[in-house]
């Protein structure tokens, strides 16, 4: 029982950060209908920033919340030199091209003038000993804690999409944005708005596996960030609970595979699971199927 | 007039042959050229960094005592593979298309390494590999038979560790537990200390786990140990992974002895883990111990380094010694260079297979990390006897620091 317990809560906390990236990527995609492959290098500079801060003296937790910060305004200037100039385009994908060239670009950027060694993260909740027993289980404080932050993030934006102006204003963008803007909408707002949350989200994800991990270096994030496109694909593109569900979905196959079938396995799984989800059911888990007019 | 025509041919002809003589460098009275490539960059710059600066001060050594044969001597390529093995093929190539290098040191890590060995054995240039671990970098057939001719090597083979550490848990944990990297190092490492232990204790290891480099968590390999009621863990990996290793440990409660091999102790360990490192314990080469004063070249190195390069990050925090770790990184680039040079010396020149021949001349030849003995079987500087087992101890600072194990 406690074997089984300790793979599906390793599984959830992990699927948990697969999420939190998967959200971020489904915000982007809801106003633009791109995702931002560079995502994965945000969550390094959220946790390399945090480091730094810390290190010339800044308390921690201005340090994160410095990081994330600084992650959401660079969110907000991939939008700009990245996406928007392909955007004019109509139908082209070179954003997938140009969003993956601004995560390498910051994963150089990084090793260039802060190198390219693992930076010691520190653990900002509990301690890798700390843990709740419940029922005769251990259950990691740290991993409780990544849980119940995904979950609450979550709720919060499906709050803020449906009870805000802001929200409902997003959610008018993603509908139709031509139709939004003439509807009085600040289209370019709210899709800035948009990257800013996804970079922000981004950031969280980045220092919540930091102090998993123990370290971070300019190469951090971006086997996460396939992870969360594959979970987002699973949960349905574009759907906030199906995020969640195909994050910790996801991570939980892969901790039950690794335990009960192979380590080696673990890997794989998850584009096994990404290949039939695409063949069966392209929509998601949780997602609806999209309906073009002709 | 005609005696001016036959002067005008005759001068001719001294030209052209002098055009097509062979230059001063392959007559053998230019510098001695080494080549080298190593991780310089990149998350892995502690060991091919490290081995450069070996090779630097092993250089200015030996020019400043007049040089090999009354030749200077110089890293004359140098180039950045990052540890990944394209890379270092791609670097190799550089190296070896280059007639100018003498002498060949190989990049760092068994992974490149093997992509490149094959290429170099070709080759025939001597050639010394620094830091890959896998016995068939330097003996192709097995252990029991000769070594590649022109290969020799300052790594702590696979097979010499796996003997150091099987020895040490067989005899003390009944039930023990293995994790490996999926790296030619971490699989071959593993299997060898499997067969240690089932030679010793005539058990077999009750689980045996592979993880790849760089995951960000192992609660599936670290659940599987557990369940296995293993009472140790021993880890063949490096010291990032070494980090979540620790981390994933505690939090799943399963709070046995961690034992690594020399590779896992490295600082990122150290600086991943930070206190929960302490208890930490592994096989390395001995020649720098915090609190011991090192001896002949190992002092000569320790001291030109500090008057080089400082103590900075592979001199460690220890303002009299070195740390641990300083000999399989600087250490190893330096006695690599200094072995090769010697068998220049021997073979009286830079002519490739009198060089490669006299590297089975090398005889009780002191360097930093012992004394070379080379011979057709014989190709390893690191023996059994040169490891000794350390562990991470509580510091004053109540950092973890490095000390020779007791018991």
């Amino acid at each position: 029982m406690s074997f089984a317990a300790s793979l599906i809560l390793g599984g959830i906390s992990v699927g948990s950060v697969y999420a939190l990236i998967a959200l971020g990527l489904n915000l982007t995609f809801l106003t633009t209908r791109t995702l931002n492959f560079g995502q994965g290098s945000l969550m390094m500079l959220a946790a390399v920033s945090a480091v730094l801060l810390a290190g010339i003296g800044a308390n921690l937790y201005v340090g994160l919340l410095g990081g994330i910060v600084l992650v959401g305004v660079v969110a907000a200037l991939t939008e700009s030199i990245a996406i928007r100039p392909i955007a004019k385009v109509g139908g082209s994908m070179g954003w997938v091209v140009t969003t993956l060239g601004v995560g390498i670009f910051l994963q150089g950027f990084v090793a260039k003038f802060f190198g390219s060694q693992a930076l010691a993260f520190p653990s900002f909740l509990f301690s890798a000993r700390d843990f709740v027993s419940l029922g005769g289980v251990r259950l990691s404080a740290q991993y409780l804690a990544i849980f119940v932050i995904a979950l609450a993030l979550v709720i919060a934006f499906e709050l803020f999409l449906k009870r805000t102006a802001w929200g409902r204003a997003l959610q008018a963008v993603a509908l139709d944005p031509d139709l939004a803007s003439v509807m009085g909408i600040p289209v370019r707002r709210v899709v800035m708005l948009s990257f800013v949350g996804s970079g922000v989200l981004a950031g969280v994800a980045g220092v919540l596996v930091a102090q998993i991990t123990g370290t971070v270096d300019a190469a951090f994030g971006f086997n996460l960030l396939i992870l969360g496109f594959v979970a987002a694909v699973l949960g349905g593109i574009g759907n906030t609970w199906g995020a969640l569900f195909g994050g910790v979905f996801l991570g939980v196959i892969e901790k039950l595979v690794g335990g009960y079938v192979s380590t080696a396995a673990e890997q794989g799984i998850a584009f096994a699971l990404l290949m039939v989800a695409l063949a069966v059911r392209p929509h998601g888990l949780l997602g609806e199927k999209e309906v073009v007019k002709v | 007039m005609k005696h001016g025509k036959l002067s005008l041919v005759a001068a001719s002809i001294a030209l052209a042959l002098a055009a097509a003589a062979p230059t001063a460098d392959a007559q053998g009275t230019g510098t001695i050229k080494i080549g080298n490539t190593g991780a310089l960059t990149g998350p892995y710059n502690e060991f091919g960094e490290g081995v450069r600066r070996g090779i630097l001060i092993a250089l200015e050594r030996v020019n400043a005592r007049g040089g090999i044969l009354g030749r200077q001597t110089e890293l004359a390529i140098s180039l950045d593979d990052q540890l990944v093995p394209d890379r270092a093929v791609q670097n190799m190539r550089r190296i070896l298309d280059a007639p100018e290098i003498d002498v060949v040191i190989g990049p760092g890590g068994s992974g490149p390494t093997l992509a490149v060995i094959d290429m170099a054995t070709v080759d025939g240039r001597a050639y010394c590999n620094p830091q890959g671990q896998t016995p068939s970098i330097v003996y192709p057939d097995g252990t029991d038979k000769p070594a590649r001719k022109n290969v020799i090597s300052t790594a702590i083979q696979n097979d010499v560790e796996a003997k150091a550490l099987g020895t040490y848990v067989a005899s003390r944990f009944k039930k023990i537990g293995v994790m490996h990297e999926s790296t030619g190092y971490g699989v071959s490492g593993s299997q060898l200390l499997g067969v240690e232990i089932e030679r010793l204790s005539k058990t077999k290891p009750v689980a045996v786990e592979s993880y790849n480099q760089r995951s960000q968590d192992m609660t599936a390999q670290i659940s599987r140990v557990q369940r296995a009621g293993a009472d140790v863990l021993v880890v063949v990996g490096l010291g990032a992974d070494m980090a979540v290793i620790r981390r994933n440990m505690l939090r799943a409660g399963f709070d046995v002895p961690l034992i690594t091999s020399g590779g896992g102790i490295s600082l990122p360990y150290k600086e991943g883990a930070g206190e929960l490192a302490v208890g930490t314990r592994a096989t390395m080469i001995s020649t720098y111990q915090p609190g011991k004063t090192p001896t002949g070249v190992a002092k000569e190195l320790a001291d030109a380094y500090q008057a080089k390069f400082g103590r900075d990050r592979w001199w460690g925090d220890d303002p009299a010694t070195p740390q641990v770790f300083f000999s399989l990184t600087v250490g190893a680039g330096f006695d690599c260079a200094t072995m090769l040079l010697e068998a220049v010396r021997l073979a009286g020149g830079t002519d490739r297979a009198k060089v490669t021949e006299a590297l089975n001349r090398i005889s009780n030849f002191p360097v930093s990390n012992g004394a070379a003995t080379f011979t057709p079987m014989r190709r390893l500087l690191v023996q059994p006897e040169n490891l000794g087992m350390f562990e991470y101890v509580k510091g004053d600072k109540n950092d973890a620091v490095l000390k020779a194990a007791t018991q």
